[in-house]
C-alpha cells in the first residue's frame, strides 16, 4: 500500500484561497476532502485532497472529486416554491417562487387543518440519513414533539436496516462495522458478499488490493463480475436472492472441517449447536442447486476463509435488499462468530454504508421505532428518558410508526394525508414506483425540501431550499462507527436555510416553540444531541467537535469527556446481549419472494454506478458524472442476448408484473447467463424501480430491490430514446 | 527527493476519478488530459489508464516545429506553450500513445503538465494524489525500486515503455502483478 503519508504531503492553496477541511456530501466513506474557496467572491470554487484524513489519504472518487459543484449549481433552488393547482401533482409546472412566511403560513395552516379533522396521525414525516447527526436527531424530535405524530421513517429502510436488524439480533449492538477501516489491508482474507466496492465504495479500494499485494486472498460473492470480482481469487456468481444458502453451505464446511474455535463458541456465544445441525442439509451440492454456484469454488471459499489467521467479512446491499435480508446478515456473521474471527484487530464484520450518515442516522430516532441514542420507543424506560430529557410528558410521547414504504400504504387509505418528505427522493429509490407516485400525487397536502427540484419535488404543494452539506455543520458517523466534522465553507446559497433551522421555525409557528427556540445555531443542536443519546448504547455523549478535530474522529460509543471512544468492538469479548454472549443463528433458507417462471424467466438486479449516488438527483447534474454516465441501461450475457435476437445498443422493453421501462442493451460476459441488470439512479420513466417488488423482510422492512422475475421484449419497431 | 509518477495497471476500476481530478489542477483550464480505455468492455470490466509518460527524449516535443514542448528540469514534459503552438498536431501523431489533445476552437494543444503547478515542489499530481486504487501512485525511486522486487517478473517487461518509447520518467507496471506475488498461506 501506498504508505501513510499522513501530514507530509503540503496542500496547495491557489492566489485568494483559503481551503476549509471536511467530508465528502456522498456515501458512508465519508472521505476526507478539502473545499477551496475564494476569499474574495467567499464561493467554493474546487477541490484539493486531504492527505491527512487516515481513512482515505486524499483519495476520493469522480463523485467525490466533483461534490464541490453541488454548491453553487444554477439548478440550486433560491426560494420556497407554492403550486396553487394541485391538478399539476406529479409534474414540473405549477411552482411559483413565495416568500419563506407565505410557505410557512401555508404550511401551518394546512398541517393544522389536517391534524384538527384527522388527528395528529395524519400528517408524516419522511426522511433520509444524507445529514448530519444533529439533523436527524432534531427531525425526530420535529416529528415527535413538534408535530407530535407517530408517523416518521426513513430512507434508511431502503439502505441499512437489514445490516442493522442482522447486527442487533447477533451482536445485540448495530455499529456497523467491529473494527476500523485502517485495519482492512492488514488483513488474510477478505470475504466480501454483495458489495460492488469498486464502484460503490471506491476509495475501500486500495486496501484491498493491499491485502491480496501482500499474498492474502480475495472472496468475492456477486452474480456480476464487477470490477472487484475481476480480481477476486475466488469468484461466487450467485444467483441473486440466494445468499442465505451460500452463507449456511460455508458455515456447514468450516464446521466439518474443524475450522470452528470451540473455546470462543463456548465462552461467547450461544446458538452453536442448532446452527450446526441446521447447515449440515447445506452441503456443497445442495447448496450449488441453491445458488447456481459451482460447488468447488464454494469449497476453495470456505478453506481460505477458514485457514486465515485473520479475515474480514464484509457485505452490502446485495445481500441486504432481500426479504431476507436480515438473516443473510446473520448468516454470513456466523462465519466470524464460529471461527472466532471477530472482537480483535484485523478481524471481524463489516458492512459497507452506503449513505453518508447511514450509520448516525438511523441512530437517533428518526426510525418508526427508535428515539435518540439507539433507544426503542416501544421501552418504557427509554421513553421515560428521553421525554424527560425533552421535557414532554411520557404519555405524549407518540407510539411506534411503521417502515418508509408502509407509509405508502397509510397515505393510500388515507390515514396518513399529509407528508412532510426531506432528504430524499422516494419517487426514484422506493420500489414498485408506479404504485407509490400514484400514492403520493393523491396526498392531501406535502411539503417537500430540498436543494434542487427532486423528482419527489414534483409531488409537493411546498418546496422548501435548503442548504447543500458545505452551507452548515455538524457531525456524521461514518462506515466505521467514527463520528466526523462537516464544516461550512461558504453563506447558504439565495435564501436557503438548513434543514434544523426549518424545523425550529415551523415547530414554533405550530406552537411547540418552547421545546425548539433555545436551538440557535447548528453548534446548540449538537450540544443537545449529544445529550440526548447519554445513556442510550449508542452514546455520543463524549464525541465534543474539539475531540473529533483533535483524534481524526471519534468512534462510538463514547461515553464520557476523557473516553477516547471504541475504534475496536468487542475487544474484551462482551457482546451486548445481556448474557454478554453473541448469537450464533439457525436461519432456514428461504427463496426471494418472487422466482423466475416461464412468463418471467430472468432475474431482475439493481445497483450503482461510480458516477452516480443514490436516486441520482445530485449527480446526474454534475457535467462530468452525467457525461460519464447520462442514461441507465440494461447489462446482458452475450448467450442471452442471442436467445432474444437483441444486440448491444438495441432499445428493449424490459418488464416484470409491476412495471416496464425501455432500456439500450449492454452486452457483457460479466454477469449470470439468468440475470440481468439494470442501474437505479435514473428518473422518472428511466427508473428500474417501476419494475422492482414491494416484498418487504419481515425484520427490517426492506424491500427485495436485488431480485425478482423480469422478461425481455424485442421491439418489432426500432425505438429511439 | 525525486518522485515519479508509477502506474499499477491491474489495480484500475475505471471509475476515471483521475479525468475529473485532472481538471482540478491550477494550470489545467478545467481540461482533463489524459485517458481512460475500456480494455474488452463486452468480456469483462478491465479498465486501464492512459497517461502521459513523459518521454526522456519526447517524440512529441520532438516533432514540433515551433519548440513549443518544452521540458521541465524535473523531466515533466509541459503542455504547449500558448504563444508559440502553431496547432499543427505534429505532436498528437508522434506520440505513441496519442497524448497530446487539441483545442480545435482555439487551435492550440494541451497535455499533461504532471500538474507542474504540484510536483515542482513535491507535492503529487492530482491523479495520482485521488486515485482510488492506487493505480497511479507518486513515489520515491527507493518506493519502485520496492515494487520491483516484490513483484518480481520474470517477463522482462516491467516497464511497458522500453520497448514502445525509449525512457520515460513514469514506470508502468503491466497487468499481472500478482503473478509474482507469494500467498501468505
Amino acid at each position: 500500500m501506498q504508505k501513510d503519508k499522513s501530514g507530509k504531503i503540503e496542500n496547495v492553496v491557489h492566489p485568494n484561497e483559503k481551503l476549509v477541511k471536511t467530508h465528502c456530501s456522498y456515501c458512508g466513506m465519508q472521505c476526507g476532502m478539502n473545499l477551496r474557496v475564494n476569499t474574495v467572491s467567499n464561493k467554493i470554487v474546487g477541490v484539493e485532497p486531504r492527505y491527512d484524513w487516515p481513512v482515505t489519504l486524499g483519495k476520493m472518487c469522480p463523485k467525490g472529486v466533483t461534490a464541490y459543484q453541488q454548491t453553487n449549481h444554477s439548478d440550486r433552488l433560491l426560494k420556497p416554491l407554492i403550486r396553487d393547482d394541485a391538478s399539476l401533482k406529479g409534474t414540473k409546472e405549477g411552482f411559483r417562487e413565495a416568500s419563506w412566511e407565505e410557505a410557512y403560513d401555508l404550511i401551518t395552516t394546512k398541517f393544522k387543518e389536517l391534524q384538527t379533522n384527522y388527528g395528529k396521525n395524519s400528517l408524516s414525516v419522511y426522511s433520509g440519513v444524507s445529514m448530519t447527526n444533529e439533523k436527524c436527531y432534531l427531525t425526530g424530535k420535529f416529528a415527535r414533539v413538534g408535530l407530535q405524530t407517530r408517523y416518521i421513517d426513513y430512507n434508511g429502510r431502503f439502505c441499512m436496516s437489514s445490516a442493522a436488524g442482522g447486527f442487533l439480533r447477533s451482536f445485540g449492538v448495530d455499529r456497523g462495522s467491529t473494527l476500523p477501516w485502517t485495519d482492512i489491508h492488514e488483513t488474510d482474507c477478505i470475504f466480501m458478499a454483495g458489495s460492488n466496492t469498486a464502484e460503490c465504495h471506491p476509495t475501500s479500494m486500495f486496501r484491498v488490493w493491499a491485502v491480496q499485494e501482500r499474498g492474502g486472498y480475495l472472496i468475492v460473492v456477486d452474480p456480476r463480475e464487477t470490477p472487484i470480482a475481476r480480481r477476486a481469487d475466488v469468484h461466487l456468481d450467485i444467483k441473486p436472492g440466494t445468499d442465505l444458502a451460500l452463507a449456511n453451505g460455508i458455515l456447514n464446511l468450516l464446521i466439518q472441517n474443524n475450522y470452528t474455535d470451540e473455546h470462543f463458541i463456548k465462552n461467547h456465544t450461544n446458538g452453536f449447536e442448532e446452527t450446526k445441525e441446521l447447515v449440515k442439509l447445506f452441503t456443497p451440492e445442495y447448496t450449488s442447486e441453491i445458488t447456481g454456484v459451482d460447488p468447488e469454488k464454494i469449497i476453495r471459499a470456505a478453506e481460505l476463509y477458514g485457514k486465515a489467521p485473520n479475515a474480514i467479512v464484509m457485505f452490502a446491499r446485495g445481500i441486504e435488499q432481500q426479504v431476507k435480508g436480515v438473516d443473510n446478515v446473520s448468516g454470513y456473521t456466523n462465519m466470524a462468530l464460529i471461527t472466532g474471527k471477530i472482537g480483535r484487530p484485523k478481524s471481524g464484520v463489516a458492512t459497507l454504508t452506503g449513505q453518508g450518515n447511514g450509520q448516525g442516522g438511523r441512530e437517533h430516532g428518526q426510525k418508526a421505532d427508535a428515539l435518540p441514542g439507539y433507544r426503542k420507543i416501544a421501552n418504557p424506560e427509554h421513553v421515560k428518558e428521553v421525554s424527560a430529557f425533552w421535557g414532554i410528558d411520557p404519555s405524549e410521547m407518540p407510539k411506534p410508526g411503521v417502515s418508509a414504504y408502509e407509509m405508502f400504504g397509510l397515505m393510500e387509505e388515507k390515514t396518513i394525508r399529509g407528508l412532510y418528505l426531506l432528504c430524499s427522493n422516494p419517487a426514484v429509490s422506493a420500489p414498485n414506483l408506479n404504485y407509490v407516485r400514484k400514492v403520493m400525487k393523491e396526498l392531501d397536502f406535502m411539503v417537500c425540501a430540498d436543494f434542487y427540484l427532486s423528482e419527489s419535488c414534483e409531488f409537493a404543494d411546498v418546496v422548501l431550499p435548503t442548504t447543500t452539506w458545505s452551507e452548515d455543520e455538524g457531525t456524521v458517523t461514518n462506515l466505521e462507527g467514527r463520528i466526523i466534522k462537516i464544516n461550512k465553507a461558504q453563506e447558504p446559497v439565495g435564501e436557503s436555510k438548513p434543514d434544523w433551522q426549518i424545523q425550529i421555525e415551523l415547530a414554533e409557528r405550530l406552537g411547540r416553540g418552547k421545546y425548539f427556540s433555545h436551538l440557535k445555531t447548528a453548534r446548540d443542536v449538537a450540544d443537545e444531541f449529544r445529550g440526548a443519546s447519554k445513556g442510550g448504547y449508542a452514546d455520543y455523549f463524549g464525541a465534543t467537535w474539539d475531540k473529533i478535530d483533535k483524534q481524526d474522529g471519534v468512534f462510538w460509543p463514547c461515553k464520557s469527556e476523557d473516553d477516547p471512544g471504541t475504534p475496536h468492538m468487542f475487544l474484551d469479548k462482551k457482546f451486548y446481549h445481556p448474557d454478554g454472549k453473541a448469537k450464533i443463528c439457525a436461519l432456514p433458507y428461504r427463496p426471494p419472494a418472487e422466482e423466475p417462471d416461464e412468463v418471467y424467466p430472468l432475474r431482475l438486479t439493481t445497483g450503482r454506478v461510480v458516477y452516480h449516488y443514490l436516486s441520482g438527483n445530485q449527480t446526474r447534474r454534475i457535467k462530468f458524472l452525467n457525461d460519464m454516465c447520462p442514461e441507465p441501461y440494461v447489462e446482458v450475457h452475450p448467450e442471452k442476448a442471442m436467445e432474444y435476437g437483441i444486440e448491444h445498443d438495441e432499445i428493449i422493453r424490459l418488464y416484470t408484473r409491476r412495471g416496464q421501462a425501455f432500456y439500450k442493451v449492454k452486452i457483457t460476459e460479466a454477469i449470470r447467463k439468468d440475470t440481468v441488470f439494470v442501474p437505479y439512479s435514473f428518473g422518472h420513466d428511466e427508473s428500474i424501480n417501476l419494475l422492482t417488488i414491494d416484498a418487504l423482510d419481515p425484520i427490517s422492512r426492506m424491500p427485495e430491490f436485488k431480485a425478482c422475475a423480469a422478461q425481455i421484449e424485442k421491439l418489432e419497431i426500432k425505438k429511439v430514446l | 527527493m525525486k518522485q515519479r509518477l508509477y502506474i499499477e495497471l491491474e489495480n484500475c476500476i475505471g471509475c476515471r476519478s483521475c479525468l475529473a481530478a485532472c481538471t482540478q489542477c491550477g494550470g489545467h483550464e478545467e481540461r482533463n488530459r489524459n485517458y481512460v480505455y475500456d480494455v474488452n468492455p463486452f468480456v469483462n470490466r478491465q479498465t486501464m489508464p492512459l497517461m502521459c509518460l513523459h518521454c526522456v527524449n519526447p517524440a512529441c516535443a520532438r516533432s514540433c516545429p515551433a519548440q513549443a514542448i518544452q521540458i521541465h528540469e524535473t523531466g515533466a514534459v509541459l503542455s504547449a506553450l500558448v504563444e508559440k503552438c502553431i496547432g499543427c498536431q505534429n505532436c498528437t501523431i508522434a506520440c505513441p500513445y496519442g497524448i497530446p489533445k487539441f483545442d480545435t476552437e482555439q487551435n492550440l494543444m494541451y497535455k499533461c503538465d504532471l500538474c507542474i503547478d504540484r510536483t515542482k515542489d513535491g507535492i503529487p499530481p492530482m491523479c495520482a494524489s485521488v486515485c482510488p486504487t492506487n493505480t497511479l501512485q507518486w513515489l520515491t525511486e527507493e518506493e519502485i525500486e520496492m515494487k520491483q522486487k516484490q513483484f518480481n517478473l520474470d517477463n522482462g517487461k516491467w516497464t511497458a515503455s522500453m520497448k514502445l518509447e525509449g525512457e520515460t520518467n513514469v514506470r508502468v507496471n503491466l497487468p499481472g502483478i500478482l503473478q509474482g506475488v507469494t500467498k501468505l498461506f
